[in-house]
């Protein structure tokens, strides 16, 4: 049997990619599928929360407040406190995720809403709008970008963290990170395991972004324009 | 008014939805199998996973990644794992069981077996067939030199030795340093405790002429190290063997079948190359598992 151990790192590296490939892909996926729940829960209640803060201005301040004191438990922390009530495995990470990405959301759907120019919404209102049509008709559509800027930087986030999750086994990249920091001589494992989670954060970071540019009402409408002209 | 009215529907809606994915995701009926952090623990795990794949209709998920076999059966008796791949007899004899620990093997295997049966009504498998114990081992040339084959062959000339050890076993009760001075009567001239997995290599390359390590590591068959006979039998026993719910068990009897099919197939000297696969050869223990046990066609020992 060959000795890998007189490889080169970036020889060791693509031995590995090319002898666990499919192993990666699956932890890989994993990895995404974990961060993306949490993600979505936290957008489900998240969006619809800064909405209600962003009409209701008292109870913004104690949302806002106590979003913030959770994001600044250490993840590893948190994870430690659910896992007593949740136990092992990839619900309580799912969960963390969801705690850390509430902040931003709602950060974000709240100043979207109410960084809309006045005049907006009272020409809705003035049109004969109920509240629900200007929320749904005006107000959503020019504050999406802001809301996916939000969801955008919660993703990211959370793809961290599912990282950390492995010490609780959950699975995802975290596992070939760690199995490299056990091996005598693990930094190929290690890139194996890192460089992965590094390309999803910034490929996830990418596409949002682009999809948050589409959705820029602002620039939309300049391009019609120039179409236009 | 109206508008508080829908916020609120849909604000419980999305609670409601949320909970409904979470359960789902769930997966309460999934037997999960504990795993610790070592390489061993997890072509173990993924050998279980893949035998009970094999064989029943039942779906395995791994936990993976724990620190130490008392998280392990903390797990377990949380509910949060209905098997553990593998437990070691002296383990859990003086962690779980907080009992003395037995020198005779069949007499430590057949204790726990009873004790986690009635106290925690868990299935204490028979043995894998291989047992990870500490050893201390030499390198070849050592061993021709002293002429050593036992730890006792040692007693003459340890005074010029330099040995390295486990950092845990050096504080360690029972079988540890102090009271491994006090059974053989004899003292090493320096001992460096020192992260286990290094000892192998400090051995192999001289710095150290004697380490105390694990049977089952890979690096022995690589480095050709000799594993003196411990002819007092100052170790305890570590059996390796398959452990789960007897409640999972019971309800699913075939899972019970799949596993009992890897007793007694894994000797210490496979487990070696396994895990010299996985540690040197850069191979994944979920790789490793599949590819042993498409080799042996999963021990369906003809029945198939």
């Amino acid at each position: 049997m060959q000795d890998m151990t007189q490889m080169s790192t970036t020889k060791q590296f693509f031995f590995y990619m090319q002898e666990n490939g499919l192993y990666v892909f699956n932890q890989f996926f994993d990895h995404f599928l974990i961060s993306i729940y949490g993600v979505l829960l936290a957008a489900l209640v998240g969006i619809p929360l800064g909405i209600l803060i962003s009409k209701y201005g008292k109870l913004s301040s104690v949302v806002i407040t106590l979003a913030n004191i959770i994001q600044t438990i250490p993840a590893l922390a948190l994870m430690a406190i659910l896992m007593l009530a949740l136990g092992l495995g990839k619900t309580t990470v799912i969960v963390t995720v969801f705690f850390y990405s509430l902040l931003p959301i709602i950060k974000n759907t709240y100043v979207g809403i109410t960084t809309i120019n006045k005049s907006v919404t009272d020409a809705g209102r003035g049109m004969g709008m109920t509240k629900m049509q200007v929320l749904y008709m005006v107000e959503l559509p020019l504050s999406l970008s802001v809301i996916i800027t939000g969801i955008r930087i919660a993703l990211v986030v959370a793809i961290g963290i599912t990282a950390i999750g492995a010490f609780i086994g959950a699975g995802g990249l975290g596992d070939i990170i760690i199995r490299g920091t056990n091996a005598t001589d693990g930094t190929a494992i290690i890139l194996a395991g890192a460089l992965p989670t590094a390309l999803m954060a910034i490929l996830s970071d990418i596409i949002l972004g682009i999809i948050e540019r589409r959705l820029d009402p602002v620039k939309r409408q300049q391009k019609k324009t120039i179409a236009a002209v | 008014m109206k508008k508080r009215l829908l916020l609120t529907s849909l604000l419980v809606l999305s609670l409601v939805i949320s909970g409904c994915s979470l359960s789902g995701n769930k997966e309460s009926d999934k037997i999960k199998i504990a795993s610790v952090v070592t390489t061993e623990g997890q072509i173990l795990a993924y050998m279980m996973k893949y035998m009970i794949e094999h064989y029943t209709e039942e779906e395995a998920e791994i936990i993976n990644n724990l620190g130490s076999s008392t998280v392990v059966h903390q797990a377990m008796v949380n509910g949060d794992a209905n098997m553990s791949a593998v437990r070691y007899t002296g383990t859990d004899l003086t962690g779980a069981l907080q009992a003395e620990p037995i020198k005779d093997a069949d007499e430590a295997l057949a204790y726990v077996q009873k004790e986690f049966k009635d106290r925690f009504n868990q299935t204490f498998f028979d043995s894998y067939g291989f047992e990870n114990t500490y050893a201390f081992m030499v390198t070849k040339e050592t061993a021709e030199k002293y002429n050593l084959k036992t730890v006792g062959d040692l007693a003459a000339v340890a005074g010029e030795l330099e040995a390295g050890v486990d950092t845990s076993w050096m504080n360690r009760e029972g079988d540890g340093y102090k009271a491994f001075v006090e059974t053989y009567g004899f003292d090493f001239s320096r001992t460096f405790p020192m992260q286990i997995g290094l000892v192998y290599d400090a051995v192999d390359t001289g710095e150290l002429d004697v380490v105390l390590g694990y049977t089952t590591d890979g690096r022995i068959a690589s480095y050709d190290l000799v594993v003196l006979e411990d002819n007092l039998n100052f170790f305890p026993p570590y059996d390796a063997s398959p452990f789960a719910d007897n409640e999972l068990l019971e309800e699913k009897p075939e899972v019970k079948e799949a596993v009992e099919r890897l007793v007694g197939e894994i000797s210490t000297k496979t487990m070696q190359e396994l895990n010299f696969k996985a540690d040197n050869n850069l191979i994944e223990p979920a790789i490793v598992a599949e590819d042993f046990l498409k080799e042996h066609k999963y021990f369906s020992g003809g029945d198939e």
